[in-house]
Formats: C-alpha cells, sequence, structure tokens
C-alpha cells in the first residue's frame, strides 16, 4: 500500500516544483531528478521489481500512467519554456542569408533551348573539332582555294593548311564522311572569325547548324522547319521573311529576318538553303538521289535580341553583375 | 557598291523610289540600303543666300539670311565657301537628313539658327564635306530639293554577293530591276562600226601557259585632254565619284556602266605599240598608279610593252605608261583575264581594285568587244580623238552560250510543289536565257554574261528567286519523332545545373589569349599564324587563365566573392601540325573569398579549399554515378598543393589546388584570400553515364553514436586516422567525422573529438556490439598514432 502513497506524493512533488523551473537549467536539472536514469521514477521501478507477481499487474498499469503523466508535464513546460525564449531571443525583421545562387551562362541557355527545339522535331546533337584542316572547313564545302567566297568569312590559320573552323558545317562533312543518309542533325560549337573586336563583333561566337539529308527534303520543308523554330523560339505572332542570298554550300539560299516591333525593322537571324550537290559529291553521296538542307545560325545573335544586349562583348566579360541576370 | 537611280534610268524606266527600289532588290538576294532618297525628304529647298556677314563671335561662323522664297531666315554656317548670292539647298527646321539627322532651332554662340545650308556628305551624295552644296543660279528659291537633286543623285548601296559577277554594273542591276518592273532593257550606246584610219596593226602576244585568254587592243590618235561633258561628270557624281578629265572619267564611266573593266596606255610612253601578256619575274619592283611600289613574284600576270612592264594585269596600271594633262594618243586594253590568276595575285599584294573585283568574280567574254568599241566611240565624241590603227583581238576563248539542261522533274522535287511551266518560261525569258522545251524540262542557253550559272541547280535557284522565296508554300508535317540529349550530352549538362545549383555561375571566355600569358601556365600551346592582336594569338591550354580574368575583373568591380565555372575546349600541341594538336572538352571551377559573408546570424564561411573539396565530395560522390576518387598529392607548374583525383580503375578524373602565390603575381591578379581550383576530365566522367541510380533499402534500425576525444601530435593528418579508424570495422562502423580539433598554442600535440555512427542493417545494436568495437579503435590508434585517449 504505501507505493499507493508514494506514487501519490510523487505526483504532487513534481507539480510543485515543475512550476518553479523557470530556466532551461532549472528543468535539466528538475529532469534528472525525477525522469533521469537514478531519478525519482526510476527508483519506483526498482520497488516495483521487488513487489509480489499478484500485486505486478495492478501497479505496473498504474506506473506507465504515472510516467507518461510526467513525461507528458515535463515536455509541456519545456515546450513553453522554448516559446517564450524564441519569441524573445529572435528579431524577425532581420534579413534572411540567401544561399549562394549560380547561373547557367545566357549563352548556354539559349543552345540548351534551341537544341530542345530541334530535338522535339527530331535531330540529333553534333558536335566536331574547333581547329580543322581546310578541306573540312572550306574545299569540302564548295569553297575552292581562290574563291572570292573565301572573302565572306575572314579565318584564323593555325598553319597554311590548318584553320580555327569559321563556321560548324565542318561538322556536317565529318557526320556524311562517317554515316550514310538519312541524316537529321544539327551541331553546335565556336566558331571563328579574324574581325576586330567591337560592341557588334568579337574574335569567336557560338553556332547552331542543321543539316538534313534524305531523297525528298525540299525547300518547302526547309521553310516549314524554320517557320517552326522561329515561332517556338520568337512567339507564335513573330513575323518573318526568307530572302534569296548566297552561301557557297548550299544553293538556293536564303536569309531570314524576324520583324523586330520594337525597331521597326527586319533583323537577320540565319541562313539556309538547299545542301549544294557538289557537296553532297563531295563526300561520296549520290547527288542524284539525295538532297536535302542546311541552316545556320549565331547564338550571340539570338541571345542579344531576346535579351535585348547591346555589346556582344557581355558575353565574354563574365561580370557578376550581367551573370545574375539571367 | 553604289546605284544611281538616274544611271539606272539609261537601261530602264521604272517608277520606284529608292526606298521601294532598294525593298525590291532585297527581296531579289541584293540586299539594299538607301543612300539617299530626295523623294522621302521634306522641308529641303532650295534657298538663296541673301546676305553672309561674319558671325559676331566667332571667326570661322558665318551668319546667313536664307529665303526661301517668300520667307527670310536667319542661319548660322560655318563653311568657308558660303557667300551672298548663291543658291543652296536649305534645310527648315523640321527637315530629316539621311542618317535620321533632325534639324531643329539652335543657338550657335548666342546667335540662334533657323536651319541649315546642306554639304553634298549631309545629303549622301559624296564624300564632300568642305563646304556647301552650291546649286545652279537658275533655280528658284523655294522649289522643293527633290525636284532639283532626286533626279540626279537618289541612290542605292548594293551588297553583292561574290557569285553575282554580273551584277557589278548598272546594266547588270538594269536587269534585275527590268524583270521587276517587267519593262524592256534599253541600249543607250549603239555599237557603230568603228573605222580605223589606218592599217597598223598592233602585235599582241598571249602568255602559252593561259592566264589571258583574251586581249583586244588598238590605238587612238588627236586626243585632247580637258574637262569632261557636263551629262559624264553628273554620272560619276551621282554614284559620288569625282571627275578627273574626260579619258579617266570614260575609262571609269564604261566600268560601272556595263562592268568590264579597260585600261588606257599613254601610247607615247610604250617603247613600242606593242603588248606582250607574260609573267612577272620574281622580285621585279613596280611601280603603280597609286603611287605604290610593288615587289611582285612568278603568280603575277603582267602586261609589258615587249620590254617593260606598264601594267599589272587585271589589278592596276603601271605609273610611267599612265594617261597625264599631256597625253594625246593612247593605247586600249580590253581582255579577259582568268580569275584564279587576278585572285591569287591580289591577295598576295593585299591590293583590291575596281578591276581586280570584277576579273576575280568572272567577266562576261563578250563584254570585252563591246567595252572597247564603246571606249573608243565615246573617246572619239568627248575627246576628239580618232582610231587609229585596226582593232587586234586575240582570242583563245568560246564567245559562245554554254547549255544547260534543267528539268522538271528535278524543279519539283527541289522547291517540294508544282511551279507552273508558264512561270518558269517567262523567268527564264526575264533572264535573258533562251530556253527551249525538251521532254524533260528545258534546254536552256545562258548568255556569257551569267558567269554564274553553270549547273541546273544555279538555274532552280533563278527560278526560285525571280518566282518570289514566298511564293513557295512551306510544309511541315513531321510525326514528331523526338530526339533526346544522349548520355554524356545530358551527363555534362546535369553537371553544370548541379555546379549552378552549389552557387557557380557559368563563365565563357576568350579561346584566344596571349601567349606570353599561356606560357606561365606550363603547357605546349598552339598559336594562330594571322592574330588580329597580340592579346589573341595562342589558343588557351587550360580554362583556369580565363577564370582568373574573371576573378580578376569581378574583384576590381566591388565582388571579392567568386564562384565560377567553365566548360570548354582546350588546346596543345607540340607542333602546328593538325596530328600533333590535342583539342578536347574541359570542365574547371575556381573560388576564392566567402561563401557566406559574415552577417548578423553567423561568422563568415569562407569558399576554401574544404568547401572545394567538398564540392568534388557532392559531385563524385553522387549516388548514382558512385564514383569512388582517391586525393593524392602531386607536383603542379602552378599549384601548390595541389591533388590528383583518383577514380577506381587509376584513371586522373579531376584535380583539386591553391593556384601558387607567384603565378597570381605574374598574371596581376587581384585577390586577397588563396584561390581554389577544381577541374573535371569530362570524358572520364562522362564514362560513368548518366545519373541513373538503384534505390537501396532504407535501414530502419537505430543509430548508435559516440563519441572519442584523442590527444596526438600535431603532425598527424586527422585524414590517416579517419581511414584506420574506418578500417577496423566496415560492417556497422558506418562513419567516422572529425568534430572538433583544438590546438593548444604552446605544445605540439591537438586534441582532436571524433564523433563514430554505428548502424546495423540487421538488428538493433546492444551496448556491447559497439563497445568492443571502440576498444579496438582505442588501441589501434592509441598505438598506431602515439595517440592518448582523453576523458569527455
Amino acid at each position: 500500500m504505501s507505493l499507493d502513497k508514494t506514487i501519490k506524493g510523487l505526483k504532487t512533488s513534481f507539480s510543485k516544483e515543475l512550476s518553479k523551473s523557470k530556466t532551461s537549467q532549472d528543468l535539466e536539472n528538475f529532469r534528472i531528478k525525477y525522469l533521469g536514469r537514478n531519478g525519482q521514477l526510476a527508483s519506483l521501478f526498482e520497488e516495483f521489481n521487488k513487489l509480489p507477481v499478484s500485486e505486478k499487474p495492478r501497479f505496473g498499469k498504474e506506473l506507465n500512467i504515472l510516467k507518461n503523466e510526467l513525461t507528458n508535464l515535463y515536455q509541456n513546460a519545456l515546450r513553453g519554456n522554448n516559446e517564450n525564449s524564441v519569441s524573445s531571443d529572435i528579431d524577425f525583421s532581420l534579413p534572411g542569408y540567401k544561399l549562394p545562387d549560380g547561373k547557367i551562362h545566357p549563352l548556354e541557355q539559349i543552345t540548351s533551348e534551341i537544341k530542345s527545339i530541334f530535338q522535339s522535331i527530331g535531330f540529333s546533337v553534333a558536335y566536331g573539332p574547333e581547329i580543322d584542316d581546310d578541306y573540312h572547313n572550306f574545299e569540302a564545302l564548295n569553297v575552292p582555294k581562290h574563291h572570292p567566297a573565301r572573302d565572306m568569312q575572314d579565318t584564323f590559320f593555325i598553319n597554311p593548311n590548318a584553320v580555327l573552323r569559321t563556321h560548324t558545317s565542318n561538322v556536317q562533312i565529318h557526320l556524311m564522311e562517317n554515316q550514310d543518309p538519312p541524316l537529321r542533325h544539327i551541331c553546335c560549337g565556336r566558331v571563328f572569325r579574324n574581325e576586330a573586336v567591337s560592341y557588334k563583333s568579337f574574335c569567336l561566337f557560338n553556332q547552331v547548324e542543321g543539316l538534313v539529308i534524305n531523297e525528298t527534303s525540299s525547300f518547302a520543308e526547309m521553310k516549314g522547319t524554320l517557320e517552326y523554330f522561329v515561332q517556338e523560339m520568337f512567339g507564335k505572332d513573330t513575323k518573318m521573311r526568307f530572302r534569296p542570298s548566297y552561301f557557297p554550300f548550299t544553293e538556293p539560299s536564303a536569309e531570314v529576318d524576324i520583324w523586330n516591333s520594337k525597331l521597326n525593322q527586319w533583323m537577320e537571324i540565319l541562313g539556309c538553303g538547299m545542301v549544294n550537290p557538289n557537296v553532297l559529291s563531295n563526300v561520296g553521296y549520290d547527288n542524284e538521289k539525295y538532297q536535302g538542307f542546311a541552316f545556320g545560325l549565331g547564338i550571340e545573335r539570338i541571345a542579344m535580341i531576346k535579351y535585348g544586349i547591346k555589346d556582344i562583348r557581355l558575353f565574354y566579360q563574365n561580370d557578376k553583375r550581367f551573370l545574375e541576370q539571367f | 557598291m553604289k546605284v544611281s537611280l538616274h544611271w539606272l534610268r539609261r537601261f530602264v524606266d521604272f517608277d520606284l523610289t529608292a526606298t521601294e527600289l532598294a525593298e525590291k532588290l532585297t527581296m531579289r538576294g541584293f540586299e539594299s540600303e538607301v543612300v539617299s532618297d530626295f523623294d522621302s525628304l521634306e522641308n529641303l529647298v532650295v534657298g538663296d543666300v541673301l546676305t553672309a556677314k561674319k558671325h559676331p563671335d566667332a571667326d570661322k561662323l558665318k551668319l546667313c539670311s536664307v529665303s526661301d522664297g517668300s520667307e527670310t531666315f536667319s542661319v548660322v554656317c560655318g563653311a568657308p565657301n558660303v557667300d551672298a548670292g548663291q543658291k543652296i539647298v536649305f534645310a527648315k527646321v523640321g527637315a530629316v537628313l539621311p542618317g535620321n539627322f533632325k534639324i531643329g532651332k539652335a543657338k550657335i554662340r548666342g546667335v540662334e539658327s533657323f536651319g541649315m545650308i546642306c554639304s553634298e556628305r549631309e545629303l549622301g551624295i559624296s564624300e564632300e564635306h568642305d563646304g556647301i552644296m552650291v546649286l545652279d543660279e537658275s533655280f528658284n528659291a523655294g522649289t522643293p530639293i527633290k525636284e532639283v537633286l532626286g533626279p540626279l543623285y537618289n541612290a542605292i548601296d548594293i551588297e553583292v554577293t561574290p557569285d553575282k559577277a554580273f551584277a557589278l554594273s548598272h546594266r547588270g542591276i538594269a536587269r534585275e530591276v527590268a524583270t521587276i518592273v517587267g519593262s524592256k532593257l534599253k541600249t543607250p550606246i549603239n555599237n557603230v562600226k568603228l573605222n580605223p584610219k589606218t592599217k597598223d596593226v598592233i602585235s599582241v602576244e598571249l602568255d602559252k601557259k593561259g592566264g589571258c585568254t583574251r586581249y583586244i587592243a588598238g590605238t587612238m590618235k588627236g586626243l585632247k585632254v580637258g574637262p569632261s561633258p557636263k551629262w559624264l561628270a553628273e554620272y560619276l557624281k551621282s554614284v559620288g565619284q569625282k571627275s578627273i578629265n574626260n579619258l579617266v572619267d570614260i575609262s571609269n564611266f564604261m566600268l560601272l556602266e556595263i562592268g568590264h573593266p579597260t585600261h588606257v596606255f599613254d601610247l607615247k610612253k610604250l617603247a613600242k605599240p606593242a603588248i606582250k601578256v607574260s609573267w612577272a619575274k620574281k622580285g621585279e619592283k613596280f611601280d603603280a598608279l597609286d603611287e605604290e611600289t610593288y615587289e611582285l613574284s612568278t603568280d603575277h600576270m603582267v602586261i609589258t610593252d615587249t620590254k617593260n612592264t606598264v601594267a599589272l594585269a587585271g589589278i592596276i596600271g603601271g605609273m610611267d605608261s599612265s594617261v597625264t594633262d599631256s597625253t594625246t594618243e593612247v593605247l586600249i586594253e580590253s581582255a579577259y583575264f582568268d580569275p584564279v590568276v587576278i585572285r591569287k595575285g591580289s591577295k598576295k599584294l593585299n591590293l583590291l581594285s575596281e578591276a581586280s573585283r570584277r576579273f576575280e568574280r568572272g567577266t562576261d567574254s563578250n563584254a570585252a568587244l563591246e567595252a572597247f568599241n564603246m571606249i573608243v566611240q565615246l573617246m572619239q565624241e568627248v575627246a576628239g580623238g580618232t582610231l587609229e590603227s585596226m582593232i587586234t583581238d586575240e582570242c583563245s576563248m568560246s564567245l559562245d552560250n554554254t547549255s544547260v539542261d534543267l528539268s522538271s522533274e528535278k524543279l519539283l522535287k527541289y522547291a517540294g510543289q508544282e511551279i507552273a511551266s508558264k512561270d518558269i518560261d517567262s523567268i527564264l525569258k526575264g533572264l535573258h536565257i533562251d530556253a527551249k522545251k525538251t521532254k524533260t524540262g528545258w534546254n536552256c542557253s545562258i548568255p556569257t554574261f551569267r558567269t554564274d550559272l553553270k549547273v541546273e541547280t544555279d538555274l532552280i535557284e533563278e527560278v526560285f528567286r525571280l518566282y518570289g522565296y514566298d511564293n513557295i508554300k512551306s510544309s511541315f508535317n513531321y510525326s514528331s519523332i523526338m530526339q533526346y540529349a544522349n548520355d554524356e550530352e545530358s551527363t555534362i549538362s546535369s553537371l553544370k545545373h548541379h555546379l549552378s545549383s552549389l552557387g557557380f555561375h557559368q563563365s565563357y571566355n576568350n579561346s584566344l589569349e596571349d601567349i606570353e600569358e599561356v606560357k606561365l601556365f606550363g603547357k605546349d600551346a598552339v598559336s594562330v599564324m594571322n592574330p588580329s592582336s597580340e592579346r589573341m594569338n595562342t589558343l588557351r591550354t587550360n580554362l583556369h587563365s580565363g577564370l582568373l580574368k574573371n576573378l580578376d575583373f569581378n574583384y576590381r568591380n566591388g565582388s571579392a566573392n567568386t564562384l565560377i565555372y567553365e566548360y570548354g575546349t582546350i588546346f596543345e600541341g607540340k607542333t602546328d601540325k593538325l596530328d600533333d594538336i590535342t583539342q578536347k572538352s574541359s570542365l574547371s571551377c575556381l573560388v576564392h573569398g566567402d561563401l557566406f559573408s559574415k552577417n548578423v546570424h553567423f561568422d563568415s564561411i569562407p569558399a576554401s579549399f574544404s568547401f572545394l573539396k567538398g564540392v568534388a565530395s557532392n559531385i563524385f560522390e553522387d549516388k548514382r554515378l558512385g564514383i569512388k576518387v582517391k586525393f593524392s598529392e602531386q607536383k603542379h607548374h602552378y599549384c601548390d598543393p595541389y591533388f590528383s583525383i583518383i577514380d577506381g580503375k587509376k584513371q586522373v578524373i579531376g584535380g583539386l589546388g591553391i593556384i601558387k602565390d607567384s603565378l597570381l603575381k605574374q598574371l596581376d591578379i587581384a585577390h586577397k584570400h588563396e584561390v581554389v581550383i577544381f577541374d573535371i576530365d569530362p570524358e572520364i566522367f562522362t564514362n560513368y553515364g548518366s545519373y541513373s541510380t538503384k534505390v537501396e533499402d532504407i535501414v530502419t534500425f537505430p543509430i548508435v553514436q559516440r563519441d572519442l576525444n584523442f590527444k596526438m601530435d600535431s603532425s598527424i593528418q586527422v585524414g590517416d586516422v579517419v581511414k584506420t579508424m574506418k578500417s577496423i570495422n566496415q560492417s556497422i562502423l558506418q562513419n567516422v567525422i572529425p568534430v572538433d580539433i583544438y590546438q593548444s598554442k604552446d605544445t605540439s600535440s591537438k586534441d582532436i573529438l571524433f564523433s563514430l555512427n554505428f548502424q546495423s542493417a540487421k538488428k538493433t545494436l546492444e551496448d556491447n556490439d559497439v563497445n568492443s568495437i571502440i576498444t579496438e579503435i582505442i588501441n589501434i590508434v592509441s598505438k598506431k598514432f602515439n595517440a592518448k585517449l582523453r576523458d569527455n
């Protein structure tokens, strides 16, 4: 019977002392005294072990209820104590701490966007060397050594027979040399032009080129493909036009302009055309059987239009204040 | 090429403004810009300068009163030639000049000015800007300028692509305009029969090796050099050219009229009236018309008078034999030169002329005689001379039309739609192509002026071009077979996004750098033969140099904390031979400064070596890739220390190091903390496949955590201790983390607190399971590192 009394006494002193424990140190001392490994509750359980078997079920139940009750009381007190300290210690008007936030380069973002548009209509992505021989960069593409068309692209030479590619079209040749039609690829990467650096031209830029070769792809299909691209990239209502032009590796050739309603003028965004039969025969394709189209666009130019950037050099300066905006 | 509408009207009647014409030609493949369109200029009238007095406050300015016929305006003018009594071009307030130059009311040195008196340059007529343009006195003040200058000076600028040699003249463009407006081409100079005075024959000898396949020569005597007649000077002026004298003007006029270059020698200055076309001697010096001396090579074709070189064939004439004010007798040359010969010769000397530009693109073989005849006719008319000799025409080339077949099936296959046969007929006719219908399409007879039309696709392009690209309907009916990025590409893309999510900005740096800087990085670099600047003459051998420049730039612009990376191509090469050059992708990160700056919440957290090592762990130990790596210290050219990162297959998959101060100093990189770099070899990295995972069962048994505090010698590397501990038990000891290191100032030892986590996948651990391992760890660590366990 003494155990009953002990339980009651413990409850009373527990509540009394708990209400006096204010600081977290008080509460911790309190916990050790009552609920700790050698605390008062633990000694009650030790006494319980000594009880005869017949009494164990009743007291066991009571002790368990007691344990839960006291633990709850303590937890509530602890929580109340913490809540008080939280609301008094923290100034919620302080700025939060921002995690560092890295950005993907704008040219990479545009390239990815273009890649996924073309991937969605069945184009695969290919890459090739930035230094290449004269043959792959020029001759195979129907630009002979002493042809005025060479003036269209100011070239950096590594040696008299190797150049920093002036376009990613060299990848087209590598592709066709290694694989039979049909082909449906885009090639991306850096290309180089020996031009004076200014706000509108840099010594290199990024290009995406496309190539489609099979037995049927026509000028009409080229127009449809590029219209799809322009609408995906610049919006469904974009006004565009195909205008005759000249590239040695395509014939007929065209340039594509889109209407810039802010500047009230046409802006050239890409070049394209039906692959010149000489290019096909240079890689050993039967140019009576196969035909197709190619196109190329400059990433910087598109990024400048899309983001309203006025100086191309910003892309290669990597000013944090610039990169952070993307 | 500047094209005058006045000049075009010699050949074709059309009713288009300069702006409309530019637009139409652009859509035909001749990209055109308006130079001057007087029809669109408002508020420009003929002005009468009533008075011109000195400006009260400026010596070089004049204060004029200008009448527009009804009102008088006060205008300040800076031109030295302005004078009372002149008729001038008066831009009134509100006028907009070419180049969007708006005229408003202005106060110049304290005097109000209402409008401007224009120079030729301001009107887009020529480069003349030394004084104002003075008009003929007969014009009435107040007449709109478009009526006065429009008929003569409306002009556009055409960018002629290299294939369209036929378009490098007013006649060439007029042919195109005729197809646009649907009118006939006129012949302003009728070919009349020329009657030589004598039976003298000029001997012309061509080189047997080729290079010049037609050479027409003849002499004229009794010429009188003098100013050109008004009509001739006006045509030249309409494209911004100055009139020099009648003989020179005629030659220039013919070039722009029909596009065939000719040359006029002073006959008296030739050793004899004979021509030999041959090749220059190596190192031969040649004094050209442009007052330069050129050193020729055996690739250069020259014209000699059988003794001396008198012209660099197809490029430029010689000084000694040129026409002067005292010339009375001339030898006229009209020839056909091989495009490749001219191209090579002009490239070698970096000497481009109006003549070479046309010859290298291919001239019309028949135009040679036409041009010769026209020049003789014009000289007789304008300079009073007569044809003296017979006309020598040495010709070893075909002057006939060529023939090209156009198949209707191919045209259909190329267009992707039907183009009506009658449309094609009329297009070909407009191009002066004589097309005969065949079973399969057309047999086309190509006029010699269309040197660009050689094969079937050339004709297809012409048909499309004149039919209108807009009239070919687009088709788009893909049953969208989506292509996905391959594994390599998507792995690299995920890696970039991973780095950005960790706080890194992506950089794009120039591939071209300064060789002096590239050398500091100690690899064999590949240089460019013809750099545009010394700052950009060599290809980068690593990505660190660019990232260091980014650090420097941002630091100097107020941002010391830098987390950046670049993915790009780097180049190495023992020689400049393509086989010796390696070009491969690389990925490098650079950190400097703080990851977090000090703030009210906590102290700064540096973006340090340890941070970047953590990033490396994040990337390599990603569960989806599961790359096991070791860090192995190596000597490095510009890092100290530097650790190669080795994967389970003993491949160097990356590197981690601190850039040496010496390099930072040499490159003058602004910084205040250590600069740490981390590289990944993308090729090896992507060999681990794409990010994909097989999920392991989650262990739900409780974790038992124990702390151990050891005292040991300061020199001992904590990493070694951790490694030793981990090796003791691999089944339930899950992790050993050094939590705290306490280095007392005056002793050579340190206290390290390790936190050990135990967990079994099979059961709840008992004290005993853990205790035995703890005891073993204490024993081994104490012995191996001479460490002492400290009480908690």
